[in-house]
C-alpha cells in the first residue's frame, strides 16, 4: 500500500513548529500514527499489539523491506539439522490482513526527530506520532583484526539470520574429519547471550552425527564467563568428547590478526593455520538508524526508560529489543516481544487514553545442546528508577535428569510456535 | 513437521487437555463452588502478555507447552496457585506466578476462560 505524501506532510506540517520543544505532542489529524521500523521481535510484537488493541483508533505502519523474517531463535536448530529453514521464516502478511498495519517495503534510512518524520529508501517520508525503533543489532566489523564485511562470505558471522545462516551450514557439512573448526565469539553485550555456546553444540552434533568426530571446535572467547557455562561445557563433555576447547582471553592472550586467504586466525598464544570454518561473530551495537539519530549513548545502544520502554533521548521514540539498553534483560527474541508489549501499552495510553498499566517483563532463553538435551535460563523483571531489574531468575542445574531435560527441549519447541503466533498470525 | 512438534487435535477439548495436566502433577481445584471466581477479565488480557508469548491464544498447543484457552476458571486459579507455592514443577512458570496475587490470578482465569477453544488458526 502506497503512503501518500502530501496526506503525510500536510499531517506533520502544523506540528514542526512545536516539536522542537521536545514534548511529547500529537499531530494534527484525525487518527495518530505509530510507524515502527524494523519487523523483528520486538517491532512487529509492537505493530501487532498497537493495530489490534487500538481496533482501527491508530494507524500503523511496519517500515521493513523483507517479505519474510528469519528468526536468529532456532537458527542453531536449523545448523544442527533440527529444523528446516522454512521453518524458520515466516510471512508477514497477516499482519496486513488482520490488523489492517501497512507494511512498507523498504529500509528506512533516517529518522528527522525535529519533524517526527522516517526518511524512506526511496526518499519518501513518513510523519508519525510516535514511533517504535526496534532495528536490531548492527555488527562491528572493525572489530576483529584482518575481518571485515568483505571477508563474511569467507568467515561468516551468521549472527543476522538468513542467506549467512545457509553459508555456515553450507560451510560446516564441507568440514572434512580432522577439520579444525574456530568461533570467535563476541563482547559483552550482544544479541543472544547463549547463542554462540549453542551454536558450538548443534555444530558439533552435525559433525558426530556424520562421523567426522576427529574434528574440533575451538572457541576463542574475549569474555572470562559465558552465559548457562557450567551447563554447556558439561554437556559438551558429556556429548562431544574431545571436539570442543573453550579458550577464555587468559588463555588465548587476545585475538591477534585474522586472514581470510589462508584461512589462520592467530591469537597470542597461538596461531590456527588452514581453517576448515571460522565463524567470526563480531562485536555488536544497535542498529545503525538508530545510532544515527542519536538514540544511542557511548555504549552504541540506547538507554530507555525502564517503565515504559521510551527513549530517553526523545519522547516520541521507542527502542525495542536488542539495539535497547534493557537492564537485567538480556537481548533475546524473548525480551523484545515482552518490551514490545509493554510500549505498545503506553502508546496507546498516550495517543488514545487507553489503560495503563505498570510494566512487567519476562525472559526464558532455551538452549539445545544435543537431541534432547535443553537448557534454560529466565526470568522476571520490573522498572527500577536506574533500570530494568531481576525480580527472579532461575537457570537449568547441572544434575537434571534426561527425561526433564527432554522436557525442557519440548517446552522450547512449543515456545516458538507460541511466539511466532504471537508475533505474525 | 518435526516428530517433537506434535499438535494437539483441534477438536481436542479443553478438559482433556487440563485432564492431561493434571495427570502430569496432580493439583487440588477449589472445592468451594459457592466462592466461584470472578476476575476483572479486561485487566487480566493485559497480564496475558507475558502467558501469550508461548501459550497461543488460539488455544493450539505444540511441543511442550499446553493451552491454557476455555479452563473452568476455579482450574485454572488452582494450577496457577500450585505454580505459585512451588507444589507443581515448572521454572518459567514458578517464576510467572510467584509475581501474581490472587485478584491478578482470577482476572487471568476470566479472561482466559473467556476466550474460545480454536479448532484451527491456519488459514
Amino acid at each position: 500500500m502506497m503512503i501518500n505524501r502530501r496526506h503525510i506532510l500536510a499531517g506533520t506540517g502544523a506540528i514542526a513548529a512545536v516539536a522542537g520543544l521536545g514534548m511529547p505532542v500529537v499531530r494534527a489529524q484525525a487518527k495518530p500514527r505509530v510507524v515502527v521500523i524494523g519487523g523483528g521481535p520486538g517491532g512487529a510484537t509492537a505493530a501487532k499489539y498497537i493495530a489490534k488493541d487500538s481496533q482501527g483508533a491508530i494507524d500503523v505502519v511496519l517500515v521493513e523491506p523483507k517479505d519474510t523474517f528469519v528468526t536468529c531463535f532456532h537458527s542453531n536448530l536449523y545448523l544442527g539439522g533440527f529444523k528446516k529453514f522454512d521453518e524458520i521464516t515466516h510471512r508477514y502478511d497477516k499482519l496486513s490482513s488482520a490488523y489492517g498495519i501497512r507494511h512498507v517495503r523498504q529500509w528506512a534510512n533516517a529518522i528527522d526527530r525535529d519533524k517526527r518524520e522516517v526518511v524512506l529508501g526511496d526518499g519518501t517520508r513518513i510523519g508519525y506520532d510516535r514511533l517504535v525503533v526496534s532495528p536490531g543489532i548492527d555488527l562491528r566489523y572493525d572489530s576483529v583484526p584482518g575481518w571485515g564485511k568483505e571477508h563474511e562470505e569467507t568467515m561468516p558471522h551468521a549472527w543476522l539470520a538468513g542467506p549467512q545462516t545457509q553459508l555456515l551450514r553450507k560451510q560446516l557439512d564441507e568440514v572434512k574429519d580432522g577439520g579444525v573448526i574456530v568461533m570467535i565469539a563476541p563482547p559483552n553485550p550482544y544479541r543472544c547471550p547463549p547463542g554462540p555456546y549453542e551454536r558450538v553444540s548443534m555444530m558439533a552434533h552435525q559433525l558426530k552425527t556424520t562421523g567426522r568426530t576427529k574434528s574440533k571446535i575451538v572457541v576463542l572467547d574475549p569474555k572470562e564467563t559465558f552465559s548457562k557455562q557450567g551447563l554447556f561445557q558439561q554437556g559438551w563433555e558429556r556429548h562431544y568428547p574431545g571436539m570442543v576447547e573453550w579458550l577464555g582471553p587468559k588463555i588465548h592472550d587476545g585475538i591477534k590478526s585474522v586472514d581470510p586467504k589462508t584461512m589462520t586466525v592467530t591469537t597470542g598464544f597461538e596461531t590456527y593455520k588452514n581453517c576448515a570454518l571460522v565463524n567470526v561473530i563480531p562485536a555488536q551495537r544497535a542498529g545503525k538508524i538508530a545510532v544515527d539519530a542519536g538514540l544511542a549513548n557511548a555504549s552504541g545502544y540506547c538507554p530507555i526508560n525502564a517503565e515504559t520502554m521510551m527513549s530517553t533521548q526523545d519522547p516520541n521514540i521507542y527502542v525495542l529489543g536488542d539495539a535497547s539498553i534493557a537492564g537485567d534483560m538480556p537481548k533475546s527474541g524473548f525480551s523484545a516481544n515482552s518490551q514490545a508489549k509493554v510500549a505498545a501499552m503506553m502508546i496507546r495510553g498516550e495517543l488514545i487514553k487507553a489503560r495503563t498499566f505498570p510494566a512487567r517483563y519476562a525472559n526464558t532463553c532455551w538452549s539445545l545442546i544435543a537431541p534432547d538435551d535443553t537448557v534454560k535460563v529466565g526470568g522476571r523483571y520490573e522498572p527500577k528508577p536506574d533500570k530494568i531489574t531481576a525480580s527472579e531468575t532461575f537457570v537449568s542445574k547441572t544434575d537434571e535428569t534426561a527425561e526433564y531435560r527432554k522436557q525442557v527441549q519440548a517446552e522450547n519447541m512449543g515456545w516458538y510456535d507460541g511466539i511466532i503466533a504471537d508475533m505474525f498470525t | 513437521m518435526k516428530a517433537l512438534v506434535r499438535p494437539i487435535p483441534g477438536r481436542a477439548s479443553p478438559s482433556l487437555a487440563l485432564a492431561l495436566l493434571i495427570l502430569a502433577a496432580p493439583v487440588q481445584a477449589s472445592s468451594d463452588a459457592k466462592n466461584a471466581p470472578k476476575g476483572d477479565a479486561a485487566f487480566g488480557e493485559y497480564l496475558s502478555g507475558t502467558c501469550v508469548t508461548c501459550h497461543q491464544v488460539s488455544g493450539k498447543a505444540t511441543g511442550g507447552i499446553p493451552p491454557i484457552v476455555a479452563w473452568p476458571e476455579d482450574q485454572f486459579i488452582a494450577v496457577m496457585n500450585a505454580y505459585r507455592s512451588k507444589d507443581r514443577e515448572n521454572q518459567v512458570m514458578r517464576t510467572i506466578a510467584a509475581a501474581l496475587n490472587d485478584e491478578e490470578i482470577a482476572a487471568l482465569a476470566a479472561y482466559f476462560g473467556g476466550l474460545i477453544l480454536q479448532p484451527d488458526t491456519k488459514k
